[in-house]
């Protein structure tokens, strides 16, 4: 097909654009049913311990209450089917503030609620691990093999030679996903079938873990997602509240909902730990790179391991000798971490990134000209050949675009009335793959018009992956978009891969992709006729006069791909002012070049790369969660306390796409953009707030405190 | 939410009545922080008096001023051209609060009546003087970025946190009260209280009182105030600290200075020391300096805000200097 004529590559609208905004796209809590209950969670208020009685007369006496549901009457489920973070009541134990202790069922929302405070616990004490600056003092190994220290020529003790060194700790806090929809569910039991109405970034995943969570075969076990009002990783992997909407409700024997608050999704649905990485770099005076270490220290739960990989980047971004990546971790009593947008990669090139920042600003180099003098050749993690990178590509074209000659190399030197301007550069990346995914496409010819329908259990996050998925099928099909309806977000489709670790668009697009030439071959071979050229699947049904027809594709990614080091790129340019008196930042300009393969809607792209750059910026000035170490609990508990960034605190944001064909990881080409977008995002407005102030500020979040 | 009846007052009487009757009721205007305190299960009133009907809502000029309906919206207030040209000040303080869409919501009355957003105070499994006397403070020896550096007492750290009400207090406002009986009239530096000793008491009304307006009187600072809120974000945060200031000049020559603080304490933090360092002199950037000195030197801090009081001498100078520049 010609180019002009595609639909891949163009910025269409979303299909079910008109369905959010006018309230129609149906989200977990969204469906009806007869006779539905609500379901309300109550957690425990201390941090270690053990439940010694629980004292629920007076809630259970309260107007429409139906159950009260903890460890007492709970049934026994498997703690070990693959849900995260616990706290499945199975015992009277308490591992950290806010476990869920128990379930107040009632006919209204509102009455559970206030059952539920009339609910009086009693515990037994113990002494929590929370202090993480103290524990950190002796952290120990982590279990996870990928997580030893990875040693390369002399590792740290290269330090020692170099001209020029830069050494220091950089710190990230506690932060949290928080999707506009909190987790939510819906659990409806048929018989000995489940069906569960749940945001879900994984719904394969989903199906298996609240399957084997419940003693349950996964066909029993119905997942039923098909938007998602965002996730960013906290609906990758399930929680609790998804197994115990379908305890309460077999309780009942009704159909239940149940809707984590805002103040419940802080310790509902892990978050991103919080981080001391020790960052150091040794150069020549020329700007050599000649050792390289990155050392994080994290904490994870008391009786589970996630550790966000920090050291990712640093593994692969520069050509050195020697390099050292290592972690060590502390447990906590804290609800266990998990993955968070751009996991390891955001923070760890917050470190990395303004690493190299300071390292130029000692060798007096452009930081653009450092980054470039240190390109490798190769993966310098594993020798293999890039597949491509467009690191160098994204750097220059940005700093012509965003206007970076304009950049005062000394810091605080650019100043307008009392606000000082400083411009900030820094580089990210993040693995392309695609994962195994199946997908069948069903079309019929109806009056003449030839429709399609594409399913595929895979999930959208609200980032316009069934829009994708109509673009890809309208161009394999020859088909226009508004005769293609995209099934996605159901565990009863073809099995596919999840929206996580930016393999989503890959690993759909690929197998719709495969699907629509299987079913043109098929139809080809159902024709007997030799053509000149290639027909259409949709040409064949109307010159075949065939009504019905179908086939399914089960994809997987090249074999060739993993003899390749497959990567999406990007250059991250910021631009801040500060107003010197009160401290207060604004980023004024945000350009965020990337090379992520085939851009196969670039206005959705844009809107996932922006996004990325909202919740980078986000990380850099006002994101924290903060523990009480007395208590355990987090003393910020909403959003008046846990600051998003506001419309007023951003000014432009730009997105840039490399173009570039690189049909190594997938045979369409697609990278990946989702996680991409928030890597280097940090570093490059800490540097730019360096360049105009003159403060290196290494633990974020920059407030205005910071810059007194 | 703990369940509550609902009734409405269509006048300023009947609405006093029906909370004399019950000690146990609260009245709704916009209800951005009631309902809140409510869902956070702080505040548990049984029965919630509408009092959205009552004509509290007109602005306007008076003999010897301006007032503020109790009822006007706090967006209509900022935005009203009486306040725009009058009592830029106060038109600045209120477009810093909260959000757009809060203000639109929030009543003038209400905002008087916000309750600090301590995170312990709203966390019902912590210790909190102000929520449950004699609990304790968690805030004393907790995370305390946000709180107070003057005024403030072991029962209790907790900041107020309006913008609006930091304005008022520069601009010597008085709350028009009215009870059972009579009308009453508060001079704004007695409206808020401090902690002392009974943390839960925010302000000098009693239960049975209504707010009905805000009177401000006459002023000459339309040409030479300022409003500065110094905060984490640009939107939707409450003040680390801010400065009211309003400068009556003759020539370059202070006649006196009016000068609030938000953020910075359980009330608008009235600084007296600084304006009264200022009657009289010149104005310069370096009095400015040291009447923001002479400010700061009773500020103590703890453990998460020593930085307040850098800040605090450094945001009333600017708020000075831009009162300064009109």
């Amino acid at each position: 097909m010609e180019d002009s004529k595609k639909s891949i590559g163009k910025g269409i609208d979303r299909i079910d654009g008109i369905l959010k905004i006018t309230g129609k796209a149906t989200y977990a809590t969204d469906y009806p049913a007869k006779n539905m209950a609500y379901a309300v969670l109550f957690k425990s208020t201390i941090a270690a311990g053990q439940i010694k009685s629980i004292n629920s007369t007076e809630a259970e006496r309260y107007p429409g209450i139906l159950k009260i549901i903890t460890h007492e009457n709970a049934p026994k489920l498997n703690t070990k089917g693959g849900l995260r973070g616990g706290a499945l009541l199975q015992g009277p134990e308490i591992t950290f503030h806010g476990q869920h202790i128990g379930i107040v069922v009632a006919e209204t929302f509102e009455q559970a609620t206030a059952a539920a405070h009339l609910i009086k616990i009693e515990y037994n004490q113990k002494e929590e691990k929370i202090d993480f600056e103290k524990l950190a003092q002796t952290p120990i190994m982590p279990k996870g093999k990928e997580l030893a220290d990875l040693v390369r020529g002399a590792g740290k003790l290269a330090m020692e030679t170099a001209e020029v060194k830069v050494e220091e700790l950089y710190e990230t806090p506690i932060e949290h996903h928080h999707p506009m929809e909190p987790h939510s569910t819906m659990a409806v039991w048929e018989g000995d079938k489940l069906i569960l109405y749940n945001g879900s970034q994984i719904i394969n995943g989903a199906q298996t873990a609240a399957a084997a969570t419940l003693n349950m075969k996964p066909e029993q076990v119905r997942i039923i997602s098909p938007f998602i009002g965002g996730g960013f990783g906290s609906k990758g992997g399930q929680w609790a509240n998804l197994v115990l909407t379908a305890v309460a409700a077999k309780m009942v024997g009704r159909p239940v909902k149940l809707a984590l608050t805002r103040q419940q999704m802080f310790n509902s649905v892990g978050m991103r730990q919080r981080n001391m990485q020790k960052l150091s770099i040794g150069a020549t005076k020329e700007g050599k790179l000649i050792a390289l270490a990155h050392e994080t220290i994290s904490h994870t739960a008391v009786d589970d391991e996630y550790i966000e990989p920090c050291g990712d980047c640093t593994k692969i971004m520069y050509e050195v000798p020697n390099s050292l990546i290592s972690y060590r971790v502390v447990p906590m009593n804290l609800i266990l971490p998990t993955y968070t947008r751009g996991p390891g990669k955001s923070t760890g090139s917050f470190a990395l990134e303004s690493a190299m920042d300071e390292l130029a600003y000692k060798l007096n180099m452009d930081p653009i000209e450092l980054r470039i003098k240190n390109e490798p050749s190769k993966d310098p993690s594993n020798g293999k050949p890039w597949s491509s990178r467009t690191t160098v590509k994204c750097l220059k074209e940005g700093a012509k675009a965003f206007g970076w000659e304009k950049r005062k190399s000394k810091p605080g030197t650019n100043k307008i009335g009392d606000d000082l301007v400083g411009y900030g550069v820094a580089c990210g990346t993040y693995p392309a793959r695609q994962r195994d995914s199946s997908a069948i496409i069903k079309l019929s010819l109806r009056n003449k018009l030839v429709y399609a329908t594409v399913e595929i259990a895979a999930s959208d996050l609200g980032t316009g992956t069934n829009t994708i998925l109509a673009q890809t099928a309208a161009d394999g099909l020859g088909l226009p978009i508004a005769q293609i309806n995209v099934k996605l977000g159901d565990s009863e489709l073809p099995p596919a891969a999840g929206s996580v670790g930016s393999v989503g668009a890959s690993s759909f697009a690929n197998a719709v992709n495969d699907a629509c030439i299987k079913i043109t071959d098929e139809l080809l071979a159902k024709s007997g006729k030799q053509f000149f050229v290639r027909p259409t699947a949709a040409q064949l049904m109307v010159s075949e006069s065939i009504t019905d027809f179908q086939t399914r594709s089960d994809s997987k990614a090249p074999a060739e791909a993993e003899k390749y080091s497959a990567h999406s790129f990007n250059a991250n340019f910021a631009e801040v002012r500060i107003n010197s008196i009160t401290g207060m930042i604004k980023v004024t300009r945000f350009l965020a070049v990337t090379g992520a393969g085939k851009i196969l809607n670039p206005k959705t792209a844009r809107s996932q790369i922006i996004g990325g750059n909202v919740w980078g910026i986000g990380m850099a000035l006002t994101e924290e969660s903060i523990i009480d170490p007395r208590y355990g609990n987090f003393a910020t508990r909403s959003f008046a306390d846990y600051h998003v960034p506001t419309n007023l605190d951003i000014g432009r944001l730009d997105a840039m796409f490399i173009n570039e064909k690189d049909l190594i990881p997938n045979k369409m080409g697609v990278k990946g953009i989702g996680e991409v977008g928030i890597v280097g995002v940090a570093a490059a407005v800490a540097n730019a707030v360096f360049n105009a102030t003159g403060k290196r500020v290494r633990s974020l979040p920059i407030t205005p405190d910071k810059l007194l | 939410m703990k369940p509550f009846k609902f009734i409405s007052a269509t006048n300023p009487g009947e609405a006093i009545d029906m909370l004399s009757n019950n000690a146990e009721a609260a009245f709704l205007g916009g209800g951005t922080n009631i309902l809140d305190l409510m869902k956070e299960h702080v505040a548990l009133p049984n029965e919630i008096i509408d009092i959205g009907n009552l004509k509290l809502q007109e602005i306007k000029a008076t003999a010897t001023g301006f007032s503020l309906g109790a009822l006007a919206k706090n967006t209509e207030t900022a935005n009203h051209s009486l306040i725009r040209s009058n009592l830029p000040m106060l038109s600045k303080a209120i477009l810093a609060g909260a959000s757009a869409q809060i203000r639109n919501m929030a009543t003038n009355g209400g905002n008087l009546l916000q309750r600090t957003r301590c995170s312990y105070f709203y966390d019902i499994s912590m210790p909190c003087n102000k929520r449950m006397p004699g609990s304790g403070c968690s805030a004393l020896e907790g995370f305390n970025r946000m709180h107070a550096i003057f005024g403030w007492t072991e029962n209790c750290v907790a900041v107020y946190p309006s913008d609006m009400a930091v304005a008022l207090s520069a601009l010597n406002a008085t709350v028009k009260v009215q009870n059972n009986n009579a009308e009453r009239y508060i001079p704004f530096k007695d409206f808020h209280l401090l902690p002392g000793n009974h943390p839960e008491k925010d302000n000098s009304l009693t239960h049975s009182e209504l707010v009905t307006a805000i009177e401000i009187p006459k002023n000459n600072f339309a040409a030479n105030s300022a409003y500065v809120k110094v905060r984490d974000r640009s939107s939707y945060a409450f003040a680390l600290v801010s400065v009211a200031a309003g400068l009556n000049l003759k020539g370059n020559v202070i006649q006196f200075a009016n000068i609030a603080m938000g953020g910075v304490a359980h009330k608008p933090w009235r600084a007296l020391k600084a304006e009264q360092f200022l009657k009289g002199k010149p104005a310069t950037t370096a009095n400015f300096l040291k009447a923001a000195e002479a400010e700061m030197v009773a500020a103590k801090a703890l453990s998460h805000n020593k930085f307040k009081i850098e800040m605090g001498r450094k945001t009333l100078v600017n708020a000075l200097e831009l009162a300064l520049k009109g």
